[in-house]
């Protein structure tokens, strides 16, 4: 998707996405707990988690939108707006810094096009950001792209990671 | 029902004593000691998030949040002790941190509970140096303005709107200090009771936007008043500033309308400053003196049958003294009520903005008048019509024509009606009195601002045709009145003034659901 909202919403917990939420509701007292991994399926599906997918969510859970719309802004990991296909976070905690994160940070946005942080480029494939501690300090500066992590990242590795994505 | 054990603790010194299961903070208001707090309110869920109300309880390892602490027994409770004036010393020193300190152009300057803490117990100067935090107003729909830089993230606002209104609209939005109030998706304030959050906002975050820049705290006398929208009655506060009439604001009271009124009862204020009001007595359209037209008035009912049209927000006083108008003239007096879409309050057990809008039906039916859909049917050729605080413009004309004469006491200038006698009448916020909500519960309304030109109250207007026509109705003031009609009255028997206070009491046999 785009833009916000553009096209029309179409429900995500049908189907199987459905039988999935109900299996994950089997491992919680109350409906309220499955909220997180309700919203993962969510921006697992659409790539973000929209005004509607948090109706949906609030519906499905029994809960008020208000209440959902509370927890997706509480987390930094959902995503309230669309973002690239690709979503690259580049860690620049304080030694990854110091092993260079920041060249490699210019280098993604350099590459992929979106010359901001934040900011989806303009063919909707890449969107770059800078996140707190991956964990991987001692293979520094480690990058994480949707669920994949790729340690050692150094600036001049950066057309050649963005080469091998599909 | 047994009544719950009571528990002896001291707070401050003072021993006090309440019953089992009262938290510290409403202890300390017995004691009468006000524990300074900000995300608790009696009329909301405990949530203890602003952590203002630590109070030092003896042997307990910390402070305690006196908010959400019940009492137990020998406990020794200090609130103004070095240790909770450092914890909340501190707690205003980061409330402020974003704070943008606008306190001159802040609408809840002068009622600000962030403002009076920090000038009774915060630091003189803030050690926070860098940028703050900015967001930009948000419009919350209904009549509310958000202003997030002054908010204090205390969620009155989104209990009210969960617990009590129980449609949800708010939510605590982000985290951290980028926390804010945010609207639900799709959601706005525009639900019948959605104002009240203005009024438990504590600081200046919420702002009513029919108040926005109109007039200052400081500047605005306040009285105790009911709210004329409907039978419900609720308690409000008349707020003028230069005898106008600028806000209204509900008044606590848990026999009526617990803390809250509607968004309806709030923002219905504009007609109590109308500038066409009727300003001088007439006889047969002329000017004259307030007793030549009482004496006019008087000619004109002498001898007739006085058929009697009152407004449904009247005071129990001018009912009954209208009821023996019409017993002395062998008429009769008739209301009707306006309706309207009734709306419950869902989180307060019997408080509705109610269909019968108007605040006295039920008090007008209990001194003899009667409610008709056409309170001008039955109107006899040579009766005296009698319009008392009616609008002008609901007379119909045919009424007017068959009547033999019409006498007219009223608030606003009646162009059309031709009158044997004009009585200019005070409303609810010049005079004193009293009304009968539709649980017959009875409460005083205390003058606000002083009637226009030679206005006075319906009831004193009345009593004058009564003593004009050789009756017995010399009464000085409204108390009087309300006493020769506890006379009168069995409903109201053995009532008076004094005890009714500003809270109120049940009339004798008043409807299941009064007792509340």
């Amino acid at each position: 998707m785009s833009a916000h909202g553009t096209a029309p919403y179409e429900a995500v917990f049908v189907g199987k996405r459905k039988a999935d939420l109900d299996a994950i509701l089997l491992r919680y007292p109350n409906k309220q707990a499955a909220l997180l991994p309700a919203l993962w399926i969510v921006q697992e599906v659409q790539g973000w988690v929209s005004e509607e997918g948090m109706a949906e969510v609030a519906k499905c859970l029994d809960l008020t939108p208000a209440y959902v719309k509370g927890v997706v802004t509480f987390y930094t990991m959902y995503h309230q707006h669309p973002v690239g296909k690709h979503f690259i976070q580049v860690c620049t905690t304080s030694p990854c810094l110091c092993a260079g994160a920041d060249k490699v940070t210019e280098a993604f946005l350099k590459h992929t096009g979106c010359n901001e942080l934040g900011v989806t480029s303009p063919d909707g494939k890449y969107t770059v950001i800078e996140v707190e501690c991956l964990g991987a300090c001692g293979f520094a500066t480690p990058v994480q792209i949707n669920a994949d992590t790729i340690e050692n990242v150094t600036a001049d590795k950066v057309p050649q990671i963005l080469a091998g994505l599909k | 029902m047994t009544a719950p054990a009571m528990v002896n603790l001291t707070i401050e010194g003072r021993p006090v004593s309440v019953p089992a299961g009262t938290s510290i903070l409403e202890a300390a208001k017995a004691a009468g000691v006000l524990i300074p707090h900000y995300c608790y309110h009696p009329g909301l869920p405990v949530a203890g998030v602003c952590r203002m109300c630590l109070v030092d309880v003896e042997k307990a390892p910390k402070l305690m949040p006196s908010c959400a602490t019940t009492v137990a027994e020998g406990q020794v409770v200090r609130v103004h002790d070095d240790k909770s004036l450092e914890a909340r010393k501190g707690v205003l020193e980061m409330l402020l941190i974003n704070h943008p300190l606008d306190c001159p152009i802040c609408d809840q300057s002068g009622e600000c509970e962030l403002q009076d803490y920090t000038f009774q117990e915060g630091r003189a100067d803030s050690r926070y140096r860098e940028p703050k935090r900015f967001n930009p107003v948000e419009d919350f729909g209904g009549d509310v303005l958000y202003v997030p830089n002054r908010c204090i993230l205390c969620t009155r606002c989104v209990r009210f709107m969960d617990d009590v209104q129980q449609e949800s609209a708010l939510c605590v939005a982000e985290r951290g200090d980028r926390a804010v109030i945010a609207k639900a998706p799709d959601a706005d304030l525009t639900q019948a009771w959605a104002g009240n959050v203005v009024d438990l906002c504590p600081v200046g975050a919420l702002l009513s936007k029919d108040f926005l820049n109109k007039a200052r705290a400081w500047e605005l006398d306040r009285a105790p008043s009911i709210c004329t929208g409907c039978s419900q009655g609720c308690n409000v506060t008349l707020e003028t500033r230069d005898n106008a009439v600028v806000r209204i604001k509900p008044r606590g009271n848990p026999d009526v309308n617990a803390f809250f009124i509607c968004d309806e009862g709030r923002l219905n204020y504009r007609w109590m400053n109308r500038q066409d009001r009727c300003l001088a007595p007439t006889a047969a359209g002329t000017e004259c003196h307030w007793d030549a037209a009482v004496a006019a008035a008087a000619s004109a009912l002498n001898g007739k049958r006085a058929h009697i049209v009152a407004n449904a927000s009247l005071g129990n006083e001018a009912f009954f003294l209208l009821g023996v108008l019409a017993k002395k003239t062998g008429g009769s007096v008739r209301f009707t009520v306006p309706q309207g879409p009734e709306a419950l309050l869902p989180g307060v057990e019997d408080l509705a903005l109610r269909a019968d809008r108007a605040a006295n039906a039920y008090g007008a039916e209990l001194l003899g008048a009667s409610r008709a859909d056409d309170p001008y049917r039955g109107l006899g050729a040579g009766d005296t019509l009698v319009l008392v605080d009616v609008d002008p413009a609901s007379v119909p004309a045919g009424a007017l024509a068959a009547a033999g004469r019409v006498v007219y006491l009223g608030t606003v200038v009646a162009a059309g009606v031709k009158a044997a006698a004009v009585l200019p009448i005070a409303n609810i916020a010049e005079h004193d009195g009293t009304v009968t909500n539709l649980r017959g519960h009875v409460q005083r309304y205390f003058q606000a601002r002083p009637a226009p030109g030679h206005a006075r109250p319906a009831w004193s207007a009345v009593a004058d045709l009564l003593i004009a026509l050789k009756g017995e109705a010399n009464f000085l003031t409204a108390a009087d009145a309300f006493a020769a009609m506890a006379k009168a009255h069995a409903a109201f028997a053995g009532m008076t003034f004094d005890q009714l206070g500003t809270r109120g009491a049940a009339a004798a046999g008043a409807t299941a659901g009064a007792g509340r």
